[in-house]
């Protein structure tokens, strides 16, 4: 089991990736940030955030938003120059710093990347994807890349999630799985 | 507008046949469907279908607020795959 963990990289699970710069706002220094958090205006709610690299670390205050960007002062960036040349860049805080999740729930970093099992233990492949689209929440299990299938993320359909072994277990049945014939770890599923 | 009262919510018969056949077995299994057109009904809670969206089938697990609704608007044909930030999923 512990080599299937190794399905999800360790940078992957250390840090969540909370936004992206993509320009700047005015000449004093103000950075326009998409948030990728539930609440766009959480982005700076979970302490100071790292850059791609990991090396330099941001101090955020959000001042405002336009229509699909926050308005972000970051200390330590004074000028149009500087708030430009950190266009494009990723914005991570530490895994560590989200908040403890309620029984059952589940961040869906800390899901995607898990492998997927059957009852019988047979692989299905990894999760690849969590979706909501506003009927529950949904896994999006397959290989590595190819074909993949949507399982409904109920006790039902997973029985098992199990973060510390790295796998979740599906009910075929529940999940809608039964009657797919090829084996998904493969890539070679029926639905495209 | 809206649907003439009279008329009723439109379904297609197969669904219901395919609903009714699910409840009765006692079974929890996802009700595979391909009518996008038809409307939820009330007698549909609790019931996992999966919609086709073209591609695939999505689970559309239904809940009292989703009735009235079309089974299509739960089921998008085109995706965006976004980051997972701190977003969370709930197991029900």
């Amino acid at each position: 089991m512990a080599a299937q963990k190794n399905h999800r990289n360790e940078a992957q699970a250390s840090r969540v990736c909370v936004g992206v710069v993509t320009g700047a706002h005015g000449v004093k220094g103000m950075l326009r940030v998409r948030s990728f958090t539930e609440n766009p205006v959480d982005l700076a709610a979970y302490g100071p955030v790292s850059y791609e690299e990991g090396g330099r670390v941001l101090d955020l205050v959000v001042e405002g938003s336009v229509k699909d960007a926050l308005l972000v002062r970051a200390a330590g960036v004074e000028d149009r120059d500087a708030a430009l040349a950190l266009k494009g860049t990723l914005l991570y805080v530490p895994r560590a710093a989200l908040p403890e999740t309620e029984e059952d729930e589940y961040y869906h970093g800390d899901l995607i990347g898990l492998a997927a099992e059957a009852m019988d233990g047979h692989s299905l492949g990894i999760v690849r994807g969590v979706h909501n689209f506003g009927a529950g929440d949904i896994l999006e299990i397959g290989a590595e890349s190819g074909a993949t299938v949507m399982v409904p993320f109920t006790q039902a359909a997973v029985p098992e999630v199990d973060l510390e072994g790295g796998r979740v277990t599906v009910d075929l049945t529940a999940g809608g799985l039964a009657e797919e014939g090829a084996d998904l770890s493969t890539g070679n599923g029926k639905h495209g | 507008m809206s649907r003439s009262v009279w008329k009723g919510p439109f379904v297609d018969g197969y669904l219901l046949k395919k609903a009714e056949a699910a409840r009765a077995s006692g079974r929890n299994e996802v009700i595979k469907i391909w009518s996008r057109r038809s409307t939820v009904l009330p007698q549909f809670v609790g019931l996992t279908f999966g919609v086709y969206n073209g591609r695939k089938f999505l689970p559309v697990l239904v809940t009292e607020e989703m009735i009235g609704h079309k089974f299509g608007e739960f089921s998008p044909t085109r995706t965006f795959h976004g980051h997972s930030g701190d977003k969370r999923a709930k197991r029900v």
